[in-house]
């Protein structure tokens, strides 16, 4: 579905991410795990288009997608939920689902019904429907960028950090419902630094090292991979 | 003495209500693209004779060059006119994003700033070749008598100029607030990256945004003209009080812009009244203290962003 081949990207001079090789299948779990600043923020970035490839093609269901602006991108099927969830904080909840919907032009009712599907989802955001999504706290803003990404009703939905700044409880709570999105079918590429967690949900995963793919399998391969556990697992331990 | 209070406060509404449409005209590009347009002084007066040469276009008379017959304004002539110099000025609002900003914008440094004001340097300099540096009069569409309202001597062009300015800030505000369109306008002033995340056309809002800021300083020109007469040099003062209005309520926050027009517009008034040559210490005075003080502006909030 997606295949990133030899893929640079770059910060003016300084090269984030060099000669990423990665793939995904329709209906996968991949992860990116990698510690802070391994490139994994940026390689997502590229892939929904809001930062240039230097070298190297991205394709996305057999089309090349390296040069298209990040809004043909969306409407092709791709959807971030980016770090630090981004949510519009002036914009109420309701609103924030709407804009997520923006391209696809819905009648009234039928984005009423998609907003309520996510209100299902995701119930707390129900009863925030109206507030300002700035009045949220940390974990329901990341639900509302959840949902917000997948109004769009994406093939492949990209998460960055969902996990970042939350408590426990609610971190189990997200992962719980990242579950159940794959099993409605959504494919789903995943970055964290929690690493245990995102590989025990991952089909396959890959593992970034200063901007390089240095390691890659199954989520169970690299789970007791005792690399992998030295690297990432015994400092990302005591959260899980 | 009631009178003069009352006709005070409505020459302040109405020079306050073209101070808030040129305010709001800088908070549009402002939040959606972090720039400005600098020759904003310049479309103002370009308005101003645009709608000039669609009067006389539209009525088939001969102007003189220091002033426009009366029955050239008359009847559906000057809402004409303001609706072609809006459409004028906010098809060049689109070029100057495109040759002025558009390269510079998102990158370090200033360059649009001084881009934007050479841009309205050439445009005084094309106006100056066709229309001359002369004032001209402007005729309102209600006629130049004054009407008489509780004792109180008031312009019609001024209540003209109140109640176009109040409809337009009212539409800006439901629009901005209840549509997909203005939606998309405030996720791109919030973020432009994540308003492509949701698959808006950045680009398109933001040359959406310089044509409708454009626009209103078009039409402000139109407005303006029967009252401080349609001058290459009248935009200047004007953007510049506006500029101070925003700054006064709040760059970021239209709603505030359009406050800080309208009491920049009252209290000039009220300070002439007292003491003519005081107005603009009053004013500048004002913004310093502002500044100092709230430098998000009165009605601006400093965003908080939970992490």
């Amino acid at each position: 579905m997606l295949n990133l081949k030899n893929v640079h990207l770059a910060y003016g001079p300084i090269t984030a991410v060099r000669d990423a090789s990665i793939e995904v299948q329709q209906g996968e779990v991949v992860a990116i795990v990698g510690g802070n600043g391994a490139g994994k923020s940026t390689l997502l970035k590229g892939i929904a288009g809001l930062m240039p490839v230097d070298s190297g093609q991205i394709s996305f269901e057999n089309n090349d997608i390296t040069r298209m602006p990040p809004h043909v991108r969306v409407a092709r099927g791709i959807a971030l939920s980016p770090e630090g969830r981004q949510v519009f904080s002036d914009q109420s909840v309701y609103d924030n689902l709407t804009l997520g919907a923006y391209f696809r032009r819905l009648s009234k009712e039928a984005l009423e019904a998609e907003i309520e599907e996510q209100f299902k989802l995701f119930p707390r955001l129900r009863e925030r429907r109206s507030q300002l999504a700035e009045t949220l706290s940390g974990g329901e803003q990341q639900m509302l960028a959840i949902a917000r990404a997948l109004m769009s009703k994406p093939k492949l939905l990209l998460l960055d950090e969902p996990s970042l700044g939350l408590a426990p409880k609610i971190i189990q709570e997200i992962f719980a419902i990242i579950v159940s999105l794959r099993k409605a079918g959504i494919t789903i590429l995943l970055v964290e630094q929690m690493a245990n967690m995102a590989l025990a949900i991952a089909d396959r995963a890959y593992v970034l090292e200063t901007g390089r793919v240095t390691m890659t399998g199954t989520g169970q391969q690299l789970l007791h991979d005792p690399k992998v556990r030295a690297a990432y697992l015994g400092v990302t331990h005591t959260a899980a | 003495m009631l009178a003069t209070y009352i006709q005070t406060l409505v020459s302040g509404l109405a020079i306050g209500g073209v101070y808030a449409l040129i305010a709001l005209s800088f908070s549009i590009t402002f939040t959606t693209t972090k720039t400005m347009n600098f020759a904003q002084g310049e479309f103002i007066s370009f308005g101003a004779f645009i709608g000039v040469a669609a009067l006389l276009l539209l009525s088939g008379l001969a102007g003189g060059l220091t002033a426009i017959p009366g029955e050239a304004a008359a009847g559906w002539r000057y809402p004409a006119a303001a609706l072609i110099a809006t459409v004028v000025a906010g098809v060049m609002g689109v070029l100057i994003f495109l040759l002025a900003v558009r390269p510079f914008a998102g990158k370090r440094g200033m360059n649009w700033v001084m881009s934007t004001i050479g841009f309205g340097v050439i445009l005084q300099s094309i106006g100056l070749t066709i229309w001359g540096p002369a004032p001209v009069m402007v005729p309102s569409p209600l006629g130049d008598g004054v009407l008489r309202i509780a004792g109180a001597g008031v312009r019609p062009q001024e209540l003209i100029v109140l109640a176009s300015a109040i409809a337009i800030m009212v539409i800006f505000d439901f629009v901005m607030r209840r549509t997909r369109i203005g939606k998309a306008m405030m996720a791109v002033a919030h973020s432009p990256q994540t308003a492509s995340l949701m698959g808006i056309n950045v680009n398109t809002v933001m040359i959406g945004a310089f044509a409708l800021s454009s626009g209103l300083a078009g039409l402000a020109g139109v407005l303006i003209a029967p009252i401080a007469s349609a001058s290459l040099f009248m935009g200047l003062g004007f953007a510049l009080k506006a500029f101070s209005g925003a700054i006064i309520g709040g760059l970021t926050n239209p709603r505030g812009c359009i406050y800080g027009g309208f009491i920049l517009g009252v209290l000039e008034s009220s300070v002439g009244l007292w003491q003519a040559q005081w107005k603009e210490i009053v004013v500048f005075s004002l913004i310093i203290l502002v500044l100092a003080f709230r430098p998000q502006g009165l009605f601006g909030h400093a965003s908080i962003d939970k992490v």
